[in-house]
């Protein structure tokens, strides 16, 4: 148990300590591109929500 | 001074001399592009992988050869797509994950990364789908091929040396073109094969949900996630300079030919011998050819399993090398494992992960396998908008900028593709629509 605890720690002080690092993008990115990404990024993962819609639907057919 | 191969001409050379030089230049250029070649064929021949074998074959029986054309323009989506990893490795001597998080930020990394491990993870599912159903048709049972696979993987990758590593993928990669012959043993219709090569047409029945099926699969085993990541971070660890841009573009052009050709023959080879059938798998197509010839079959089985090795070594890469980037571990091949224990240790756990899956029993194997086609090309946009903005970063590229005309083919491919997945999603959604 004490195992577990101290890999999970220590993944979570490695995410911590990249997302300290990349916390300063190199490309500035206006709010509108940011918005529009953003929404392609949902847009797509919606689609794919759907997908995995259709592939349940077929397996239990 | 030719600047790739050192040579300098002399201008008052005679017509020997000049000859001499330039059969000079030509080798040295040629010696210098073997050296370099590798990253973009091997990406480019892993990119038909076992779900891009099942989905030809499935293209092939269904509709013969009416979308040749289709797979013919597939060739240069795949090159503009991947050159652009040439030159942004390259340039930034980055893997491509590193390259958003340093370019975008943690946040946007994450999710490309998210991304990246999905459409791995899935796709890596269809490969061992592919090389335990090849190797079934030889009787071996789907334990033993996995476990004998995981062990030829982790000992091919342990050498401690990408060039190693590289030239076994190379002798896979000439596997793949198994079904160059195969296609002549079947004696196939010349006339018909050029005829829908060269002119657009659709299949008898229009677009139908099955044919956007279809379309999007090959898209999706065309250009996929895993891709850009794999050949960036593959020319990174070659160590690729500027001045090797030309060679590797001319790489990925050479590998852009060759995926085409390959898909063109197994779907001609599939719509002579199994026209109309509705076939869910390359095994499926393999047995069925078996009975009436023999040698067919058996050269479409070697070459699903080779296909499916091949693709599970590069995206099990892909996903060690991002990972290797992003969390700082040492994440090169040129590595022994004491070395780099992470790196090699998430390569494995992919492998095992997926081997694991398709020793579940009664999973819908075939049915995975075009679902994770479809599903991947739908996450591509995303990663391709990421590409795109990169490479039009002037301060970082310099003068290997995007010019306008890679632009325009790029950002039209996204825009294609985001179309055709709204397509399907509608598809999905009402499926009498389409018919």
């Amino acid at each position: 148990m004490n195992a577990l605890t101290s890999v999970v720690s220590s993944l979570v002080a490695g995410v911590k300590g990249i997302n300290r690092k990349y916390s300063h993008p190199n490309i500035k990115m206006t709010p509108f591109v940011k918005i529009c990404l953003l929404t392609l990024r949902l847009y797509l993962f919606i689609l794919v929500g759907l997908m995995v819609y259709k592939f349940v639907v077929t397996v239990v057919s | 001074m030719d600047t790739a191969t050192g040579l300098t001409a002399k201008p008052s050379m005679g017509l020997l001399p000049s000859m001499f030089y330039q059969f000079r230049k030509t080798t040295k250029a040629l010696k210098m592009f073997a050296v370099i070649a590798g990253p973009g064929i091997i990406v480019m021949v892993a990119d038909n992988d076992a779900g891009g074998i099942t989905t030809y074959t499935a293209t092939g029986a269904r509709y013969g050869n009416h979308l040749l054309w289709f797979l013919i323009l597939l060739g240069p989506v795949a090159y503009y797509v991947q050159e652009m990893t040439v030159r942004l490795g390259a340039v930034t001597k980055r893997g491509h994950a590193e390259a958003i998080f340093q370019a975008f930020g943690a946040f946007w990394g994450w999710f490309s990364l998210l991304d990246l491990v999905l459409t791995d993870w899935l796709t890596m599912i269809t490969e061992f789908i592919g090389m335990t159903a090849a190797m079934s048709i030889f009787g071996v049972p789907a334990w033993l091929t996995v476990i004998g696979c995981w062990l030829l993987m982790g000992s091919m990758t342990m050498t401690g040396r990408y060039w190693t590593w590289e030239k076994i993928a190379l002798v896979f990669c000439v596997g793949n073109l198994i079904y160059i012959p195969a296609a002549f043993m079947v004696r196939p219709d010349v006339h018909d094969i050029l005829w829908n090569s060269l002119v657009p047409n659709l299949p008898p029945g229009g677009f139908t949900n099955d044919l956007f099926f279809l379309l999007m699969a090959n898209i999706g085993t065309t250009i996929a996630p895993w891709m850009l990541f794999f050949q960036q971070s593959s020319v990174v660890d070659k160590g690729l300079q500027e001045k090797d841009i030309r060679f590797g573009k001319w790489d990925t052009a050479i590998g852009s030919f060759l995926t085409v050709l390959v898909a063109m023959f197994l779907i001609i080879v599939c719509a002579k011998l199994l026209p109309g059938q509705s076939i869910g798998s390359a095994a499926e197509a393999a047995t069925q050819i078996m009975p009436t010839n023999r040698w067919v079959g058996t050269l479409i089985a070697i070459g699903l399993f080779d296909a499916g090795f091949l693709g599970a070594i590069c995206i099990s890469l892909a996903s060690s090398w991002a990972f290797g980037e992003v969390f700082g571990w040492a994440h090169s091949l040129n590595t022994k494992i004491k070395e780099a224990p992470w790196f090699y240790a998430y390569y494995f756990f992919d492998l095992v992960l997926a081997g694991t899956v398709v020793l579940i029993p009664k999973a819908p194997l075939v049915l995975i396998t075009l679902f994770v086609q479809v599903i991947a090309t739908t996450l591509l946009p995303a990663a391709l908008v990421f590409l795109i903005l990169l490479l039009n970063d002037k301060k970082t590229m310099g003068k290997y900028v995007n010019t306008p005309w890679q632009n325009f083919a790029n950002i039209s491919i996204v825009l294609v593709i985001v179309v055709l997945s709204t397509l399907y999603g509608i598809s999905a959604l009402f499926p009498a629509l389409l018919g």
